[in-house]
C-alpha cells in the first residue's frame, strides 16, 4: 500500500517535470490557446465524476452535484479542445 | 486491458505537449490531446456502461453541445473571459467531487485531507474565477473595491459561526463558504492590468485542484493530466510577473495601478495628423508596430491587416513588437493578430525585437502604454522601475495612436508620449489606422 503510495507520488513529480519543460520551450504566440488547451485538460476531472456517479446514486442531493461536476467537467474538455482547435488551425500555415 | 489504455493516453498528452512547441505542428497537438482525453474518460466506465443512468447521459450530451456552441460563437478578443470561465468550471468540478467523496463515503484519514485541500482550491479557483471574468467584462469597474470590504467583514463573522454554534455536521459546508468568499476578496482586489497574471494563476490552481482529486480516486491518468495543467499554469503566471518584475505574492495582495499618481508633463505633445503620418511611413524602410489591450477595445485587428498588407504592397518591412503583458491574458495580441492572416513569423518577443528599434525607421504604438515607458529603465522611484519594456523611444520616429494623454494602468506619465521623436496621433485605435490607410490613397 505505502509502495503504491510513493508510486504514485513518483509518477506525480515526474509528470510535473516533463510538463514543466515541455511547457516552458512553448512560445509566447501559442501561449492563449495553450491555456484554453489545459482547460480542456483540467476537465479530465470528469473521470473522477464517473467514478463515483454510481455510489454517489444513493443520495439525491449528491447525485445532482456529482452531475453538476460532470457538466462543468464536460464543457471544459468539449468547449476547451474546440476553441483551441479554432485558434490553432489560424496559426497553421497556409502555404 | 484498462491499463494499456491509460498507459497509451499518457504518452498521448506528453506528446501532445512536445508538439504544441511550435505553431506550425501545434494543432497536431490539438488532436492527440482529444484522442487522450476520450482513451482516459472511456477506460473510467470500465467497460460498463449499464451502471449509468439517462441523467448522467443527458448532462453529458447537454453540456459537450453547450460546450460546442460557445466555442464556436466566442470571439477572439473575448477569450480572456473564456477560458477565465473555463478555469471557474474546472476548479468547481474538481471541488465539487471532493464535496461528494467527503459527504458520502467513509474516507481513510490521509485522503480525507487531500479532499479538504481539493475543495478549497477547487472552491477558491471557482469563485475566483467568476469574479475575474466579471471584471473583464467590465461590470464590477467601481464595486469591487466594495464587494471586496463587504466580504472582508463577512470573513471573520462566518469564521465564528461554527464555534458559537457547535455545528460539526456543517464543517464541510462551512469549509466551503469560506473558500469561495476567500476566492470572491482575493480577485476583486487586483486591477484590469493584473488580470494575466491572475488567470494564469486560477488556471494553474485548476489543475491542481484536479490533481488532488485524481489521488482521492486513486486515478493515476487524473493525477499525471492535472499535474500537467498545473505546471502549465505555473510556467506562464511566472512569465507574467516577471514580465512586470513583480513577485506573485505583490500581484495576489492587488491595490496596483487604477488611478493617476502622476501625470504631469514639462511640455506639451507633438499632435500629428493621418495624412502626416502616411507621408512619414512612405518614406520608412522598416515599420514596427507595437499593439496593446487598446487595439483589442477598439477591435482594430482588421485594420491593422490591412495597414499592414499597404506596407507591405511598397517592400517596407513590417513587425510586430509584441510584450508578455500586452493585453489581458498571456498570448492575446497574438490571436487577435493571426485571426485576421498576419504570419506568426512577423510577431515578435520583447527579447528578439528589442536591439532592433535603433534601427527601425518608424515605431507605430497602438493602444499600449505602461509597457513602452522608459520610466521603466530611467526613474528607480517609478512603481513600474525594472520592468523590461519595448525600447521604443530608440527608434527614429514614434507615433503613438492613443485617445488622450491619460496614464496607463500603473497611473503614471509617459515621457516617451513628450519625446523629440514622438508624435501623438489622438484617435482611437481603429479609426487612426483607418484614417491612415485612407491617406495612403491620396499620397
Amino acid at each position: 500500500m505505502e509502495a503504491t503510495f510513493l508510486l504514485t507520488l513518483l509518477i506525480t513529480f515526474l509528470a510535473s517535470f516533463i510538463g514543466y519543460e515541455l511547457i516552458s520551450k512553448i512560445p509566447q504566440t501559442l501561449h492563449t490557446p495553450l491555456m484554453s488547451g489545459s482547460n480542456a485538460i483540467s476537465g479530465i476531472t470528469l473521470i473522477a465524476a464517473i467514478l463515483i456517479y454510481p455510489e454517489a446514486g444513493e443520495s439525491q442531493l449528491l447525485k445532482i452535484i456529482v452531475l453538476i461536476a460532470i457538466a462543468f467537467a464536460t464543457l471544459n474538455i468539449v468547449g476547451g479542445f474546440s476553441v483551441t482547435g479554432r485558434i490553432l488551425e489560424m496559426f497553421k500555415k497556409n502555404d | 486491458m484498462i491499463e494499456i489504455i491509460l498507459l497509451v493516453s499518457s504518452i498521448l498528452f506528453i506528446f501532445a505537449l512536445k508538439l504544441f512547441g511550435r505553431p506550425s505542428t501545434a494543432h497536431r497537438a490539438n488532436t492527440f490531446a482529444m484522442l487522450a482525453m476520450a482513451l482516459a474518460v472511456f477506460s473510467a466506465f470500465n467497460f460498463d456502461f449499464s451502471k449509468y443512468d439517462s441523467a448522467f447521459y443527458i448532462t453529458i450530451v447537454v453540456s459537450g453541445l453547450l460546450g460546442v456552441l460557445i466555442s464556436k460563437r466566442v470571439q477572439m478578443t473575448q477569450m480572456p473571459e473564456l477560458v477565465g470561465l473555463f478555469n471557474g468550471f474546472g476548479g468547481g468540478a474538481s471541488g465539487a467531487i471532493a464535496y461528494v467523496e467527503l459527504s458520502g463515503s467513509s474516507l481513510p484519514i490521509s485522503d480525507v485531507f487531500v479532499a479538504i485541500f481539493s475543495m478549497v482550491i477547487g472552491m477558491f479557483t471557482f469563485s475566483g474565477s467568476l469574479v475575474a471574468v466579471m471584471k473583464l467584462r467590465g461590470k464590477l469597474n467601481n464595486f469591487s473595491k466594495k464587494l471586496a470590504d463587504i466580504f472582508s467583514v463577512f470573513l471573520p463573522t462566518i469564521i465564528v459561526i461554527p464555534a458559537v454554534l457547535e455545528m460539526d455536521d456543517l464543517l464541510i459546508e462551512f469549509i466551503i463558504l469560506v473558500a469561495l468568499v476567500a476566492g470572491i476578496i482575493r480577485v476583486a482586489v487586483i486591477g484590469g492590468a493584473d488580470m494575466p497574471v491572475v488567470i494564469a494563476f486560477l488556471n494553474s490552481l485548476s489543475g491542481i485542484a484536479a490533481m488532488s482529486a485524481g489521488f482521492i480516486v486513486n486515478s493515476i491518468i487524473l493525477i499525471v493530466a492535472g499535474a500537467l495543467v498545473g505546471a502549465s499554469g505555473i510556467i506562464l503566471t511566472l512569465l507574467m510577473c516577471a514580465a512586470m518584475n513583480r513577485t506573485l505574492l505583490d500581484v495576489l495582495k492587488g491595490g496596483f495601478g487604477g488611478t493617476a499618481i502622476n501625470n504631469e508633463y514639462d511640455k506639451d505633445p507633438i499632435s500629428t495628423s493621418p495624412e502626416d503620418v502616411a507621408i512619414q511611413l512612405s518614406y520608412a524602410e522598416s515599420v514596427v508596430i507595437v499593439p496593446g489591450y487598446g487595439m483589442a477595445v477598439a477591435q482594430a485587428q482588421a485594420a491593422v491587416k490591412e495597414l499592414t498588407n499597404t506596407l507591405k504592397d511598397k517592400n517596407i518591412e513590417v513587425k510586430f513588437a509584441i510584450h508578455p503583458v500586452a493585453g489581458r491574458m498571456p498570448g492575446h495580441m497574438n490571436v487577435l493578430l493571426a485571426e485576421v492572416d498576419i504570419d506568426y513569423e512577423d510577431m515578435f518577443t520583447l527579447e528578439d525585437i528589442n536591439s532592433e528599434f535603433s534601427s527601425t525607421d518608424v515605431v507605430i504604438v497602438l493602444g499600449a502604454n505602461d509597457v513602452v515607458n522608459p520610466l521603466a529603465r530611467t526613474d528607480e522611484d517609478s512603481p513600474i522601475y525594472g520592468m523590461p519594456i519595448l525600447d521604443v523611444d530608440l527608434a527614429q520616429q514614434v507615433i503613438v495612436i492613443k485617445r488622450s494623454m491619460s496614464p496607463g494602468y500603473a497611473g503614471i506619465a509617459n515621457p516617451l508620449f513628450v519625446n523629440d521623436n514622438a508624435k501623438m496621433l489622438f484617435s482611437d485605435a481603429k479609426e487612426g489606422l483607418e484614417n491612415i490607410i485612407k491617406s495612403f490613397e491620396l499620397v
